[in-house]
């Protein structure tokens, strides 16, 4: 059985479909990318899927229970969901320490010295240990983005979704995280990442969900994507890249 | 009656004018804030309900609010004392006035902080108090500091109402020494006096909350 299963997700704003009839599975261990232009419905698929929006319908099936049911346990489905965002969106006014060890003492309930010390476990991981004491603000983009991760992966979630996590970052920095989520790739870590970039693409998925104006245009591997002839939608949106 | 004896009795009103401003300052941000986070987390109906009571407490002269409170209100069989009377003043109107410098700085507040806390499971209640509060509060020091000062300058309307604050003192000693000029310069120069107090507690603990590089771009 599919970690997760997504099944025919319809997301309206007004009359207009952001999401139409959107299905995919991904399987545990597995690392998944939805590519596809802007405006194609990628960011509020992440956004639906942990019922930060509301899906208009369809069934999304998380470890076999259907989380579109409204009497699901949202909290709980959003504690087993990591999210880093594609601004990092790390809490200015709390260090790295606590950024990191907040939701573990607010929602797991650990008492502070066991979350601190369990944020510097992954704060350690990310080779962030040493920034502990800094602020958000003293930090580059790249290191922005480890916090957030170590953040993310500090709750134990069964699956990391990724927005755009290269995006808002410089050419080395973009090697520097893509290098780090292809660690986590190896590592076995569930992964969903919502991403333009072909080369986070390349390195860190299996395959490529392409959505476009809100349909799943195509699924497969990302050679075999790129390796289709005269296919205008993909063209169009790689560029010519091989 | 020399300078330094008239700014003794003058000091005697002082008091009064601490007790009233930090009183009516407190009602102020109780009032204020209760506000603002009743709008963040209420529904549009509250706010708009909200807002209304806001734009009206603005509209009103403080004065007038002050005489409806102390001299109105006892012709529907309410008492209110000369303080309350201030409170329910000088202090709702300061509120309405926080309410919006605290919806400003609400609004600075990043909406992809807000986003990542819900996404990691905290209710609203929770991200307010956790990551919107602690930063609106500090995007908020300027005006909270403006609006305190404004009650400060706005407590001389106690004497109306019979509290011996600074200004009723003076007039008093200006009634039995004719020294109008001395005694209303040596009022000034306390209100200042009083206002730089005020500034420095308020620096002072904006410098013990303060973040490295946070609200400072």
């Amino acid at each position: 059985m599919a970690l997760l299963e997504v099944k025919n997700l319809v997301k309206s704003y007004g009359d207009r479909n952001v999401l139409d009839g959107v299905s995919f599975e991904l399987e545990e261990g597995e690392a998944k990318v939805v590519m596809g232009p802007s405006g194609c419905g990628k960011s509020t698929l992440l956004r639906c899927l942990n019922r930060l929006h509301e899906p208009t319908s369809g069934a999304i099936l998380f470890d076999g229970e259907d989380v579109t049911d409204p009497g699901v346990d949202v909290r709980a489905l959003r504690s087993r969901i990591g999210f880093v965002f594609q601004n990092f969106a790390l809490y200015r006014h709390m260090s790295v320490l606590d950024n990191v060890a907040l939701a573990l003492r607010r929602l797991k309930k650990l008492p502070r010295r066991e979350a601190e010390e369990r944020a510097l476990q992954e704060l350690e991981r990310m080779e962030m240990a040493e920034k502990r004491d800094a602020y958000p603000a003293a930090l580059s983009g790249g290191q922005s983005q480890r916090v957030a991760i170590a953040r993310a992966l500090a709750m134990d979630p069964r699956v990391l979704f990724f927005d755009e996590p290269t995006s808002a970052l410089d050419p080395i920095m973009v090697r520097e995280v893509v290098t780090l989520i292809n660690r986590l790739y190896l590592d076995n870590v569930t992964i969903l990442c919502v991403t333009h970039d072909l080369n986070l693409a390349r390195h860190i998925s299996d395959r490529v969900v392409f959505l476009d104006r809100g349909k799943v245009y195509a699924e497969d591997r990302i050679e075999h994507l790129l390796a289709r002839d005269a296919d205008p939608v993909i063209d169009e949106f790689f560029g010519g890249e091989d | 009656m020399t300078f330094v004896e008239i700014l003794l009795t003058l000091l005697k009103g002082a008091g009064y004018t601490l007790l009233i401003t930090f009183s009516c300052a407190a009602t102020a941000l109780v009032v204020g804030l209760g506000i603002a986070m009743a709008r963040e987390l209420g529904g549009a109906w509250l706010s708009a309900l909200l807002s209304a009571v806001v734009y009206v407490l603005r509209g009103v002269p403080m004065l007038v609010l002050l005489f409806i409170v102390f001299f109105g209100l006892p012709g529907i069989g309410l008492d209110v004392p000369p303080l309350p009377a201030m409170m329910l003043s000088l202090g709702l109107i300061s509120g309405a006035y926080l309410s919006e410098v605290f919806r400003g700085a609400f609004a600075e507040v990043s909406p992809n902080e807000v986003l990542a806390a819900q996404s990691m499971g905290f209710t609203r209640f929770e991200t307010l108090r956790v990551i919107k509060l602690p930063q609106m509060i500090r995007f908020a020091v300027p005006g909270i500091v403006n609006e305190l000062t404004t009650v400060l300058k706005f407590s001389p309307f106690a004497y109306t109402v019979g509290l011996p604050e600074i200004t009723k003192q003076a007039m008093a000693l200006v009634a039995t020494t004719m020294r109008g000029i001395e005694i209303y310069a040596a009022i000034g120069l306390l209100y200042f006096g009083i206002y730089r107090l005020l500034l420095a507690a308020v620096q002072l603990i904006e410098k013990r909350y303060s973040i490295p590089g946070f609200a400072q771009e």
